[in-house]
Order: structure tokens, then C-alpha cells, then sequence
């Protein structure tokens, strides 16, 4: 079942067209990336989905509640934080997830369960200007599970987290989706987190989505081995036209299987063989070919 | 509604406008009794009538003098009335006293003071949490939009009435440390009106001064809640607290200055501004404009307030939330 369905999503304002015919589902217990470069749409999406913004043509479609007609049921069913994670400074965090609390009517142990989740509950009553990025973005994150959502919706979860934050986060993100069959919609410019976290990822450039899939068909979707060889002009004869000769190192288009006899054939030709290995193309590279090599955020 | 009401008060506690409020209505009053105080002690060695003879005396002569604002002149005429009136009838209408004093309150801080402090307190109420980033989160709860902004109009009208009765309760308080306190049940007069040259005493009418003082802040609180309502329209408005308040406040201080010195341009009788000092008209001040009964002033005010109302909301719940 689809906790979130994105249909056909198209924002214009004025004559520029900032999203364009955005389609995406989300899966209940999945983890879904949102990839893009800055000015690619992807805030404007976000806010989309959220209701913030009303989309000029399309609709979201939230745990079976249209957005547009059915908001606060739809509403009911996520928590997110939209850009940064703004709360109210001259509140301390008990009093930020009490207001927030109060708007979906559940009580106070809701806010002792989310603080606890997000290791927060020993700062709680200090005001939020005080706390660092970190601790602000985790209490944007206690804020967004008030309630059991079934959909977060976090933008940029990673921003101001050491590596132990991050990598904090990404367990309790990938907690949630297996034990709670909480579905999670992330956008980050963290390739390498969203290669650990997603489940799948779509990569949005220049207003439209350019690539979806799992993050193990993006990256083997362009599988190939990799030799580094003494002479790469004469192995890449030997090879024949599918080689590809990248820097110091040729790339070709076959399983691992395949490689044993083409190794015996460059040995016997004289030339030497230092390393044979699968080139796993990263999900940066991927990325960059896809957006045309644009630097991300 | 009530926990969306709760919510927004926590807001504007935690903001600590309110306590700004209230301290400057404490040491504008605290001032205001002290200076009353003086006049008590004065007094007991002074004439009140060679006093007020003495006013009506020179406002006459500057009258006499000519080359007079109109509308200044106007002015200056219905107190030459008002005077006289006292004076026909051996009342002192200034004798310092804390029942006149909380009275006098709700003119003199209704003109001016208590708009400006009630924008203060409201005129940012949106347009603080689209600076702070926080509407975001805001208008992503399962609450539909209307719902978050009738809590703040109705926030914003409960803390403007919070502001008047403080206002009463801080006068009272103060001046009757310095002042004596019977007085509750001392005839008033109001209905003054001005007629060509002279002021009419047949409209004038005798209360005791408690019911006078009730009269006066109910209007003046009526003026309280159409100030309140604006404000929150300037704050769907504006995207910073700055801005907001800022054009809120030079709106009323504009206004107010528009309708003093210009008295020729008589479209002024229909800016809110020209409207706000209820009391002052209903205890005979004369309104700059002609044609400004109380009935027209009230009037007026809720034809602005309703339609800032309608103007929030309808920005409010359709607009797109940008960052």
C-alpha cells in the first residue's frame, strides 16, 4: 500500500515552470530519497506535499487523504520538517513539542516517548536558543513523530550533525521503517547517507524527476569491471570496442564471471595485469552524470 | 479552538510583549499620578473656580485673537462650554481623585496611547512566525488555516482587553497611593455638543461617575478591538515584525496627525484613525470632522475591522507558504 502518491505535480509561477509533472509513490515501511541540485525543485516539492503550496496542476494523495480536500486527515498521517528546522527560539523544548502536542490532541507522555527517541529529554526545559544545529534538528525530528505518523518527511535530516549525529539519525530513520512501518521521505545532499539509508531514490534536476529506482538498480544499472594494466593503449586493443579507457584505468561492460579468460589474454600478449576488480560506480557518480555534472545544494 | 487559543498565548507571554505593555503603562501612569499628586497639594492653597475662570478667560481671548486652526477653534469653543457648564453649577470637574483619575484614563490613553501598545502586542502576530520560519510547522498540523488564525484574532482581542483592564487596574492601583479615594458616585456631565458658535446643554447629561467611567471603556474598548483586528490584517500582510509593525504604527501616528492639521480634507472622517478616540467624543471633545457622530464612529470602526478580517483570512487561507 502507498503511503504517499505524488501525481503529475506542476508548479508555474509567473511564466517559470519550478516543478514539472512530478510523479513518485511511497511504500509503507520504505525509505525514500529526494536528490537534487539546489534550485531543482525540490523545496517547492516538499512544500507541495505538505499543503503549504497548492500545485498549479496534479495532487498528493497522503495515507488515501487528498491533500487539498481532506487536509487535515492527510495532515494526521505525517510529520516533517520543511527546509530547516525552525522552532520557537524563546520557548524551551518541553513548551515547543507541548504547543505542537496541543494541535493533534494527544497528551503529555507523547512528549516524554518522542524527547526519548531523539535523546533529548535531558535538555528539554532550556530554551531552543540555546541548543546547537544538532539538537535543533532533533528536536524538529521529535516534533514530526508527535502523534505516530505513518509518513515522515524530512528535508536535509543530516544538516548540522556530527558524523556520530548522523549516523545516529539513520538508525533511529531505519528503526522506525522496519518496526513501526513508518514510511520516510528524505531529501538530502549527502549522496553517500541516502546510499546507506534509501531504499529508493528519485533525483529531481531542473524541475523533473530524471532517475528512479531502488539504490541498488541505480548503481548496477551501469555495472562493468575494471582493469589496471602497464600498457592501456594495447589492452584496450586486445579488449576490443566496448572498452572504455578512463584515466589510468579501463573500464569494461561484462560480469565478473567473464574476466578470468580476457586476464589470460592480456598476460599472454605481454601486457601486465596489477588489478582486476568490479567497478562499482557510486550513486555520486551516477548522480552527477544524470544532472550533468552540476554540484548538489 | 481553546488549545490553539492556549497555544497562542504561550507565544506572546514567552515573547515577553505583554510585560512590555504593562511596564510602560506603569511608568507612564506612575508619572501621570505623580503630576496629579502635585496638583492635589497645590490645590488645597488654590481656587479652583479662579482657576477655571481664568482658563475660560484666556481661551477667549486667544479665540477673540483669531487666526485659529478651525478645527482648533472648534475645540477650544466646546471647552469654553464644557467650563462654564462646571462652573454654573459649582463642580470641580478636575478635582484629583482616584475614581477621575482611573476615568481619565480611558481618554487620554484611548486617544494615542492604548492603539499604539495593543499594535504592539499584535501587530506581528503571523508575520513573526513567517520570519522565525516557524510557520512551516504551523500550517502543517491537522488544522486547517482559518482555525489557526481565528485563535490568533481571537488571542489578539483577548490580550487587547487584557491590556484596558490592566490599564484601569495599574491606574487605580497607582493613584491611589496618592490620591484620595472617594469620588465613585460624584456627578459627571457628557453629551456636550457643539452647535455653530456655542455649545448645546440641552443634550448634556448628569451620570454618576462610575457609570460615566463604564461607558467610557466600553468604548474604548470597542476601539481596542477594531485596532487589534487591523493589526492582525497588517501582519497576514507583511512578511517581517518590522515591517508589520512599523506601517501599524505609522498608520495610527499619521492618522492622528492627518486629522489635526488638516481638517479641510474631510475624507479624513473616514480613516479608522479619525474614529478611534470614542471616548473623547462621547464626553464632548468635538470630532475633527463634521458629521462624526458616536453612532458614525462606531460605525465606521466595524466596517474597517470586518473588512481587515476578511482580507486576513482570505490572504491567510489561500496563499502559498514561500520560504
Amino acid at each position: 500500500m502507498q503511503t504517499l502518491t505524488a501525481q503529475h505535480l506542476t508548479k508555474v509561477i509567473g511564466t517559470r515552470t519550478i516543478v514539472n509533472d512530478v510523479s513518485f509513490e511511497i511504500e509503507e515501511g520504505e525509505i525514500f530519497g529526494f536528490l537534487g541540485p539546489n534550485g531543482a525543485g525540490k523545496t517547492t516539492t516538499i512544500r507541495m506535499l505538505v499543503g503549504l503550496i497548492k500545485p498549479t496542476a496534479g495532487r498528493v494523495v497522503i495515507c488515501g487523504h487528498d491533500v487539498r480536500h481532506d487536509f487535515e486527515k492527510a495532515m494526521r498521517c505525517i510529520g516533517c520538517i520543511v527546509e530547516t528546522p525552525d522552532l520557537y527560539r524563546f520557548m524551551s523544548g518541553r513548551e515547543n513539542l507541548t504547543h505542537f502536542a496541543r494541535m493533534l490532541g494527544v497528551d503529555g507522555s507523547e512528549i516524554e516517548r518522542v524527547a526519548e527517541l531523539v535523546n533529548l529529554s535531558h535538555r528539554l526545559d532550556q530554551r531552543v536558543g540555546t541548543y546547537s544545529l544538532g539538537m535543533r534538528q532533533r528536536l524538529g525530528i521529535a516534533q514530526a513523530l508527535l502523534g505516530h505518523p505513518k509518513l515522515l518527511i524530512l528535508d536535509e535530516p543530516a544538516n548540522g550533525l556530527d558524523p556520530a549525529g548522523i549516523r545516529e539519525i539513520r538508525e533511529l530513520l531505519r528503526s522506525l521503517a522496519r518496526e513501526h512501518a513508518m514510511s520516510v521521505f528524505v531529501s538530502s545532499h549527502l549522496l553517500a547517507e541516502i546510499e546507506l539509508t534509501c531504499d529508493r531514490v528519485a533525483i529531481i534536476h531542473k524541475g523533473r524527476i530524471l532517475r528512479e529506482g531502488t539504490v541498488r538498480e541505480l548503481i548496477s544499472s551501469q555495472r562493468a569491471m575494471e582493469f589496471r594494466v602497464n600498457d592501456i593503449e594495447r589492452a584496450a586493443e586486445i579488449l576490443g570496442d566496448t572498452a572504455v579507457i578512463d584515466h589510468d584505468r579501463l573500464l569494461l561492460p561484462i560480469e565478473e564471471t567473464a574476466a578470468p579468460p580476457l586476464v589470460a589474454a592480456l598476460t599472454g600478449a605481454g601486457i601486465d595485469v596489477y588489478r582486476v576488480a568490479p567497478n562499482k560506480q557510486t550513486l555520486e557518480e551516477m548522480f552527477l552524470e544524470a544532472t550533468g555534472g552540476e554540484t548538489v545544494d | 479552538m481553546l488549545a490553539l487559543m492556549q497555544n497562542e498565548t504561550l507565544k506572546l507571554l514567552r515573547r515577553r510583549r505583554f510585560a512590555i505593555v504593562l511596564s510602560i503603562l506603569t511608568a507612564i501612569l506612575l508619572i501621570v499620578a505623580y503630576s496629579q499628586y502635585r496638583i492635589l497639594r497645590d490645590n488645597a492653597r488654590h481656587n479652583w473656580r479662579a482657576d477655571l475662570q481664568e482658563r475660560v478667560a484666556r481661551a477667549e481671548n486667544a479665540l477673540r485673537r483669531g487666526r485659529m486652526n478651525p478645527s482648533w477653534a472648534r475645540s477650544v469653543r466646546a471647552e469654553i462650554g464644557r467650563l462654564q457648564f462646571y462652573l454654573d453649577h459649582d463642580i470641580d470637574p478636575e478635582k484629583p481623585n482616584v475614581p477621575r483619575f482611573v476615568r481619565t484614563f480611558a481618554n487620554v490613553a484611548g486617544f494615542l496611547l492604548l492603539p499604539l501598545l495593543v499594535s504592539v502586542l499584535g501587530s506581528d502576530i503571523v508575520s513573526a512566525e513567517h520570519a522565525e520560519g516557524t510557520d512551516k510547522l504551523l500550517l502543517t498540523r491537522p488544522v486547517r488555516r482559518w482555525k489557526i488564525l481565528a485563535a490568533k484574532l481571537g488571542t489578539l482581542w483577548m490580550f487587547a482587553t487584557l491590556t484596558l483592564l490592566c490599564g484601569a487596574v495599574i491606574s487605580f492601583i497607582v493613584s491611589s497611593a496618592v490620591l484620595p479615594m472617594h469620588g465613585w458616585t460624584e456627578p459627571t456631565f457628557n453629551g456636550f455638543q457643539l452647535a455653530k458658535n456655542a455649545v448645546r446643554l440641552d443634550t448634556v447629561r448628569q451620570l454618576p461617575l462610575w457609570r460615566d467611567a463604564l461607558i467610557a471603556y466600553g468604548l474604548e474598548w470597542y476601539a481596542l478591538i477594531a485596532v487589534a483586528s487591523i493589526a492582525l490584517m497588517l501582519s497576514v500582510l507583511f512578511r517581517s515584525s518590522a515591517a508589520s509593525i512599523g506601517t501599524m504604527l505609522a498608520a495610527l501616528i499619521g492618522g492622528t496627525i492627518l486629522t489635526r492639521i488638516s481638517p479641510d480634507w474631510t475624507a479624513g472622517k473616514y480613516l479608522f484613525v479619525s474614529a478611534l478616540p470614542l471616548a473623547d467624543y462621547y464626553t464632548g471633545e468635538p470630532p475633527p470632522y463634521d458629521g462624526m457622530t458616536l453612532t458614525f464612529c462606531l460605525l465606521l470602526l466595524a466596517v474597517w475591522a470586518g473588512s481587515a478580517i476578511l482580507v486576513a483570512f482570505t490572504l491567510f487561507t489561500r496563499r502559498d507558504v514561500f520560504g
